[in-house]
């Protein structure tokens, strides 16, 4: 099996009005077998800034854990918040680091700036080619059904309550055609005054 | 799963059928007739084992009317065995055989990769199965009623469909009697733990 197919998984974050959304699913497998439904793929790094990555289990936390060491870093020596763009080029370079034994974890990086509030969301291959969108980003094992439920679903300009219910039924519908992506979802709505999570009731199979 | 009970049998499985990671179908009907009293459980290859049931149904069929009577169940289960050695180097398919029939009642048998044929009280297949052993072990009862039965295979798949990836969907449901076969499907809240949702 493919590396970055071992634990399942799947990240889709989504731009809207004044707002972004990023939802993980909540598996955590090996192969086949479903080890735990609690699994934390989405991971705050600053106020209105969070990541999240899908790929082999290991490096998710791996990858995640590093950079907020390199994130802590920055803060204190520039004594601000990081700017999502920049963030994401932090990211860019961590990954690339390793370009001929790289992490096995593929992120996404949903935010909004510090300063001017203005939506950002961004995706990143494995060895940290960056790529920015306007509408959404999405990795994991199930990333074709997740593409084809954001082309249907998605939409410019929503307020974050349609947001919400949009982005949730792209991956509840994505997940329950893949069989090692699922077991619940969770989704967080950043807004400029606060981030809003929820967990989905979804299949559990 | 198949499970005998006084009086008939009570088959059930799950729904999901997977092409690698994909799941193709979500809504597979896995609990196969090979006579009017005799149903068989597939799980390995998909094409595989329609393909020997298929061939089974028909000489099941060819069977009965030479016999002037229903085909026994032991019966239905031996021509499984012999496609399933036979062509055991070819084949992937591990296949449980329930039914009834006016000689012995209700009767699980089970043939599984290699082809080997065994007579069970209960038997289990597919990936799923490996996850419910312990808890099949420690809940089956001889001796239970129909729907002892029907909620002991729905609990039972109900926690292999949680914990295998490769099962999921619904459950369906069969029971087969003299008087004729009962299907019924569990699905979203039907399931045995209802909403709350499962225990992990």
């Amino acid at each position: 099996m493919s590396i970055l197919a071992c634990n399942g998984g799947a990240v889709l974050a989504m731009r809207g009005r004044g707002c972004v959304a990023i939802a993980a699913d909540r598996r955590f497998g090996i192969q086949a077998q479903t080890v735990s439904t609690d699994c934390q793929r989405i991971f705050p790094m600053g106020q209105r800034l969070l990541l999240g990555l899908a790929g082999l289990a290991t490096d998710v936390q791996s990858v995640a854990q590093r950079l907020k060491f390199r994130l802590n870093l920055y803060e204190l020596k520039e004594g601000r918040q990081i700017k999502p763009q920049t963030f994401m080029s932090m990211v860019s370079n961590l990954l690339y680091e390793r370009r001929f034994g790289p992490y096995y974890a593929e992120p996404v990086i949903a935010g909004l700036d510090p300063v001017s509030l203005e939506p950002f969301i961004c995706s990143l291959d494995l060895i940290g080619c960056p790529m920015v969108t306007q509408d959404f980003v999405l990795s994991g094992t199930c990333s074709e059904q997740m593409y084809g439920m954001c082309e249907s679903l998605w939409e410019p300009d929503m307020e974050p309550e349609h947001l919400f219910e949009t982005i949730s039924q792209a991956m509840l519908n994505a997940v329950d055609r893949d069989a090692i992506s699922g077991m619940g979802v969770v989704v967080h709505v950043i807004e400029k005054d606060k981030i809003t999570t929820r967990t989905l009731k979804a299949r559990m199979d | 799963m198949a499970v005998e009970f006084d009086g008939g049998v009570v088959i059930g499985a799950d729904s999901r059928t997977t092409t690698g990671a994909y799941i193709a179908n979500r809504v597979t009907d896995k609990l196969t007739p090979v006579h009017d009293r005799i149903f068989c459980c597939r799980s390995g290859s998909a094409a595989d084992t329609q393909a020997v049931a298929d061939a089974v149904a028909y000489q099941l069929a060819f069977h009965s009317v030479e016999l002037e009577e229903p085909p026994r169940v032991r019966t239905a289960a031996r021509l499984f065995q012999q496609s399933c050695y036979r062509y055991r180097e070819e084949l992937s398919a591990g296949i449980i055989v329930a039914g009834w029939d006016p000689r012995r009642g209700g009767q699980v048998y089970v043939v599984p990769m290699g082809g080997l044929l065994l007579r069970q009280p209960f038997a289990v297949g597919g990936s799923g199965s490996s996850y419910i052993y312990g808890f099949l072990d420690a809940t089956f009862q001889p001796g239970m009623s129909r729907s002892q039965c029907q909620e002991f295979v729905a609990r039972a798949l109900a926690l292999a469909m949680v914990r295998d990836g490769s099962s999921g969907g619904v459950i369906r449901l069969a029971a087969i009697t003299e008087e004729g076969v009962e299907r019924t499907v569990l699905a979203g809240s039907d399931l045995p733990w209802g909403d709350g949702g499962p225990p992990v």
